[in-house]
């Protein structure tokens, strides 16, 4: 299809070489860093210096850490985002997954302390496996939802998530309350061996390797398993999916169950990791930045890692700009809405072939 | 029932009035986003950038400037996402996630002290000192209708209010006329049903798709406006808490529909007056979870019922909603 | 003055598609007070010369006059501001907008404020003028689709349509509803309004119309006056030539049924009956042929031979078990293939030819040992598929969307035929439809070596001339029935023309 509007012509391409679209992206990101200086320096913020304090986070050992334990939440949604974007499963509500899954881990926990229901050795594993399980879950309905009754999953994902919030407050200011807490809205703070920083020392260790196992499982299941071809042909072309012989509802229930529990075991990252209990609000949107770490890899799990990192630097460089410049932590917001917007940008150029006409 | 209980009851509702009407003027635009068949998720964004720019503006030139200056600014981040949406046919969930975390950073970044110190100095180089530092601005004044206000429980829930809410309500029913009972209203839902059908009958299908979002983008940012200077004038960061995506579940169970809207948007405010209330008497803290999750879960039901076949045919989401339009 | 009495005329338009001449010098005139039948097999070209006076196409070459005035018709609007309008097959209505909102969008009539009583009013007139039965405050969804149609009809009458063209108006309404169309397309004669009527049916062509033009592979053929021709010469204009009965090229005795159906009944999209209780038996060893104009009713018995549409009543069996309303998966097992008519929408586009090729296969013992999938046996089989079906394409790992519409079908022939260890039917809908002569003949050959290897093949085809080169037994389909079947020797393209437009029936042998 051609189009020319006012000497610009628009072209839609039929096949776009990797090394085109690579450079097509690493373009946008760059012109990001140009537009988020403008934007800085309009209100009169000082990007240089802005731009070198979120460097120099990654360049400085113990920041750098931080910076991966920080990460940590927002890659294993993205990882889980990444099946179900594949899928073509609009996951808005990795944050309510998220959040699930400190449910459960939390209450992992509590069953261990009040009622001494599972043993100190086997319970860091059962709050990996709850947290799974709980997030799994909890994406099931709205998979249920679309692929039994057609509803599409963007609004009853995004509800949930405001319905998990809740839930946690609710639990955490009533009945899951800390007794010795001072009447703070806060669990109970988590054993030693509930916490990630029992394992290895720092909890960004611990963090780490269950991100690349995870990253690798993920790229193995998409790329040499039956369920992963299944599930990339669903998202491809649901009537050629159908015709190969696919079974629908079954495929659609598992892939938005394993986004879901990936985003749960991230929300298990975030209470024995992070925060070492369970507290109201305790994810600062990482749910939502996984969405945008999920398209910035372009859906490879290889990539979410390392993207998921320098997004949780941005945040650790977004306190200490609060800290030296004086600036609110928003300011990182940006830079990360202008990198996505940027991104977005980028399909269109990929999409079709944009030239002058003299 | 005792006197003090009526009293109660009374405030409870001309809560309910001020606090629904956030979510009344997001609605509204939203509706008209989407009956054109362009989902805006960015509105949470836009909401934000208005308050935002209502409490900076107030603070240097006046209520006046402040709402022009919004309107403003909510056109173009409207038209902004229409460009992104509907020429370059990028996908809109992705685009509206893009905007609100856009938006959500630059109200952060506006409602810094610093920040705010220079422009509202670049605005009103005379102004006083003391609107340079303060995190407030001067609320909208309540204009009480002379007769009409004095009706029990009607008069405090609608007859002394401030001008925005009035502008709301009188925004509603012209909104509606203009949906239903106007040739834009139906060339308007006829693209959001069936673009290819309108272009066929010669509408403009990208014409309408941009002033159905520049309307969006300017209510979403005028809501936000209100938020601050017609009903909380602290800021505080984050502050729209989520009104912009529940403004979304509000469209929906206002099944598109202006006249439902004022309904919907006046229960959720209620709710969120109540719970208020309910706090401020010592009533226990959990209850209101479970309130307030409820508009999510009914916006879920209504999406769900609104899926069957039988219900698909008389009222449904509008056919094209999310979906960019090529003449191939 | 008196207004001419040659509302269009249409000189010599040539328009071509990417591998196809659609129409080829064309010519047509439409007079003012008569309803004109623009008559011939699919892809004859009627429906192209139709929607370039509608302006949805430029032509490449030719004139179109209107009204003695030569015009140049850009787009839908140009045309309908010079009185035509057009209903096509496909209705563009919204079903929950009431009729009157249907009619009035876009009108420059109305004004910015909507006044329902005057417009409801002005509509009810144009009703009750033809007869119909439909109120302006209806909504869509509640109408049938006769009524639907109306309201089309009606879109083009309120804005003062004189030239009205109808693409195949019979084909979603039932007997009933039709008679109700006819009479009003004589009451619009009968004002000055000029009709086409295109259509391949033949009853109803010599039933309504006042003239008919012949259209045969982008040629208009002749015109005639209605009353002056019959449907014999007619089927003759449209079909061509008599073809010789060609020698069949192995005369192999066909073996036991693997594909039975018995009174199968099937609904299509919009819910009404597109298969009317077909009985059929295909054996092991032959070519069935489906003949008939599409659109009545092969669409839908095909997919549901391969699992992908549910039935209403009767039963299918293949290779002796019941398989009625069985999914696609147990189809694929039993050993059924199934190549599409719209390949592209059964190939995953942002696919990579490998995988597109194990689409079905996917599961098999050699491709997957539990859940893994053995990609280097995978490449390894595409490889040689590649080179035995000749699918031209870069790599195995290129998007399956980039490759041109003929190695797209030689895939899909690819992915059906070689990958099966025991198929026992292959089902093809139109498999040569749009390509060039090479691959044409490479998958009519092909359809012929599975037959000789013992394979039941169902071939639906729109190519009488292909279907009596391969066939070994012949049935034509008209509406959603069969009205004849024909064995090798017996094949006469004229008897078989004059069953596909609905003017002869037979007894259908099983």
């Amino acid at each position: 299809m051609l189009r020319t509007v006012w000497g610009i012509r628009v072209e839609r391409r039929l096949d776009i070489p990797r090394r085109t679209s690579a450079a097509i992206s690493g373009l946008l990101i760059l012109l990001s860093f140009v537009v988020a200086s403008a934007v800085f320096e309009i209100l009169g913020v000082n990007s240089v210096r802005t731009l070198s304090t979120i460097v120099s986070v990654f360049l400085s050992p113990s920041s750098l850490l931080q910076a991966i334990l920080r990460g940590m939440p927002i890659g294993l949604a993205a990882l889980g985002l990444s099946i179900a974007f594949r899928m073509n499963f609009w996951n808005i509500g990795a944050e309510g997954q998220l959040y699930m899954g400190m449910f459960a881990a939390t209450g992992m926990v509590l069953l261990h302390a009040y009622y001494g229901a599972i043993p100190e050795q086997l319970l860091f594993i059962t709050m990996i496996l709850a947290s799974f399980i709980s997030g799994g879950l909890y994406c099931t309905l709205p998979g249920f939802l679309k692929s039994k009754l057609g509803v599409n999953e963007i609004l009853p994902t995004l509800m949930l998530n405001y319905v998990a919030i809740l839930f946690v407050d609710f639990l955490v200011y009533g009945p899951w309350r800390d007794p010795k807490g001072f009447s703070f809205p806060l669990s109970i703070p988590f054993p030693d061996y509930a916490r990630m920083d029992g394992f290895f020392g720092n909890s960004s260790y611990l963090g780490l390797m269950i991100a690349i196992i995870v990253a690798a499982l993920v790229y193995g299941l998409m790329r040499w398993t039956t369920l992963g071809f299944e599930l990339r042909l669903v998202g491809q072309n649901v009537d050629a999916a159908k015709y190969g012989g696919v079974n629908l509802l079954k495929t659609t229930l598992i892939g938005s169950f394993l986004a879901g529990g990936l985003a749960g075991i991230g929300g298990l990252i975030i209470v024995s990791g992070l925060i070492g209990r369970l507290r109201p609000r305790a994810s600062p949107g990482y749910g939502y930045t996984a969405i945008i770490v999920a398209f910035l890899a372009g859906l490879n799990p290889w990539l979410i890692v390392p993207a998921a990192i320098f997004f949780g630097g941005l945040l650790v460089a977004g306190e200490a700009i609060q800290a030296t410049l004086n600036l609110p932590v928003a300011a990182v917001q940006v830079f990360q809405a202008i990198i996505f917007l940027m991104i977005i940008v980028a399909e269109f150029f990929k999409r079709y072939r944009v030239t002058f006409k003299r | 029932m005792s006197l003090e209980a009526v009293v109660w009851l009374e405030s409870v509702l001309a809560g309910a009035v001020q606090a629904g009407t956030v979510f009344l003027i997001a609605s509204l635009g939203e509706i008209y986003a989407e009956r054109s068949g362009v989902l805006n998720l960015g509105m949470e964004g836009m909401m934000i950038v208005g308050a935002a720019i209502s409490f900076i503006v107030s603070n240097a030139l006046g209520h006046g400037f402040a709402m022009m200056a919004v309107i403003l600014i909510g056109l173009i981040l409207g038209l902004g996402h229409a460009f992104l949406t509907v020429t370059l046919k990028l996908n809109q969930i992705v685009v509206g996630l893009a905007l609100t975390i856009l938006g959500l950073g630059l109200g952060g970044l506006l409602g810094n002290a610093e920040i705010r110190k220079r422009i509202i100095l670049a605005l009103n180089p005379g102004v006083e000192e003391r609107n340079l530092i303060v995190q407030e601005a001067s609320k909208l004044p309540d204009i009480h209708i002379p007769f009409l206000k004095d009706i029990p429980v009607l008069g405090s829930m609608f007859f002394q209010q401030n001008a925005l809410v009035y502008l709301s309500l009188i925004l509603t029913f012209v909104m509606w006329f203009i949906l239903f009972r106007s040739s834009f209203g139906l060339a308007l839902r006829s693209v959001g049903e069936n673009p290819a059908m309108a272009d066929a009958m010669g509408i403009n299908v990208f014409r309408i798709r941009y002033i159905a979002m520049g309307i969006c983008g300017m209510l979403g940012a005028l809501a936000g406006s209100y938020l601050f200077i017609g009903y909380q004038p602290f800021w505080v960061e984050g502050m729209t808490a989520g009104r912009g995506f529940i403004s979304l579940a509000l469209v929906i169970l206002a099944t598109w529909n202006p006249l439902r809207a004022v309904l919907a948007a006046y229960l959720f405010g209620g709710v969120e007056t109540l719970q208020f209330r309910l706090q401020l008497i010592g009533v226990a803290a959990q209850l209101p979870q479970f309130l307030l999750m409820l508009p999510y879960i009914v916006t879920i039901v209504t999406l769900t019922l609104l899926s069957l076949e039988s219900v698909k045919k008389k009222i449904g989401v509008p056919a094209s909603l999310g979906i960019p339009y090529s003449r191939e | 003055m008196e207004s001419p009495q040659t509302l269009v005329e249409m000189r010599g338009i040539s328009k071509r598609f990417p591998g196809v001449q659609a129409n080829d010098s064309a010519n047509f005139t439409l007079f003012r007070g008569e309803v004109h039948a623009l008559l011939g097999e699919n892809g004859a070209g009627k429906t192209t010369l139709m929607n370039i006076l509608y302006g949805l196409y430029k032509p490449d070459a030719g004139e179109i006059y209107v009204k003695g005035k030569p015009v140049q018709i850009r787009s839908p609007h140009d045309a309908i501001s010079l009185g035509i309008g057009m209903v096509h097959q496909q209705f563009r209505l919204i079903p929950t907008h009431t009729v009157a909102e249907n009619i009035i969008v876009g009108s420059k009539e109305i004004g910015f404020t909507l006044n329902y009583d005057a417009i409801n009013e002005e509509l009810s007139k144009l009703i009750k003028f033809y007869g119909w039965a439909i109120r302006p405050d209806s909504r869509i969804w509640q109408l049938s689709a006769g009524e639907k149609q109306q309201v089309e009809l009606l879109k083009a009458l309120y804005r003062k349509a004189e030239i009205l063209i109808l693409d195949e108006p019979t084909s979603v309404l039932t007997p009933q509803e039709s008679t109700v169309l006819f009479q009003t397309l004589r009451r619009m004669a009968s004002q000055g309004l000029g009709v086409v009527l295109i259509s391949h049916k033949l009853d109803e062509v010599m039933g309504v119309t006042d003239r008919v033009t012949v259209m045969r592979k982008g040629k208009t053929v002749a015109t005639k006056l209605t009353k002056e021709t019959s449907p014999e010469e007619l089927a003759y204009l449209m079909i061509g030539r008599q073809i010789g009965v060609i020698e069949a090229k192995k005369n192999v005795a066909p073996g036991p049924p693997l594909l039975e159906t018995y009174d199968l009944k099937i609904l299509d999209d919009k819910g009404l009956l597109a298969v009317k209780g077909l009985s059929i038996k295909l054996h092991s060893g032959e070519i069935l042929g489906v003949a008939g104009v599409s659109g009545n009713g092969q669409q839908e018995l095909v997919e549901s031979l391969a699992g992908l549409r549910k039935v209403e009543g009767g039963k299918i069996l293949i290779g002796g078990t019941d398989m009625t309303n069985k999914p696609p998966s147990m189809f694929i097992d039993s050993g059924v293939a199934y190549i599409p008519p719209e390949t592209l929408r059964y190939t995953a586009a942002g696919m990579t030819v490998a995988e597109n090729i194990i689409l079905k296969a996917y599961k098999r013992g050699k491709f997957s040992r539990r859940f893994l999938i053995n990609w280097k046996t995978v490449f390894n089989e595409a490889e040689k598929l590649v080179k035995t079906f000749n699918i031209v394409t870069p790599s195995l790992k290129t998007r399956a969307g980039s490759l041109s519409g003929g190695n797209i079908q030689r895939l899909v022939l690819a992915r059906e035929l070689a990958l099966q260890d025991d198929i026992k039917v292959v089902i093809a809908a139109y498999p040569t439809k749009g390509l060039d002569v090479a691959s044409t003949e490479f998958i009519q050959r092909k359809l012929a070596e599975s037959r000789d290897k013992g394979i039941g093949v169902l071939l639906v085809s729109e190519d009488l001339e292909e279907l009596a080169m391969l066939c070994d037994r012949i049935i034509v389909m008209y509406k959603g029935e069969i009205v004849g079947e024909l064995v090798r020797g017996e094949f006469d393209l004229e008897t078989i023309g004059l069953m596909m437009t609905g003017v002869k029936r037979a007894e259908a042998r099983v």
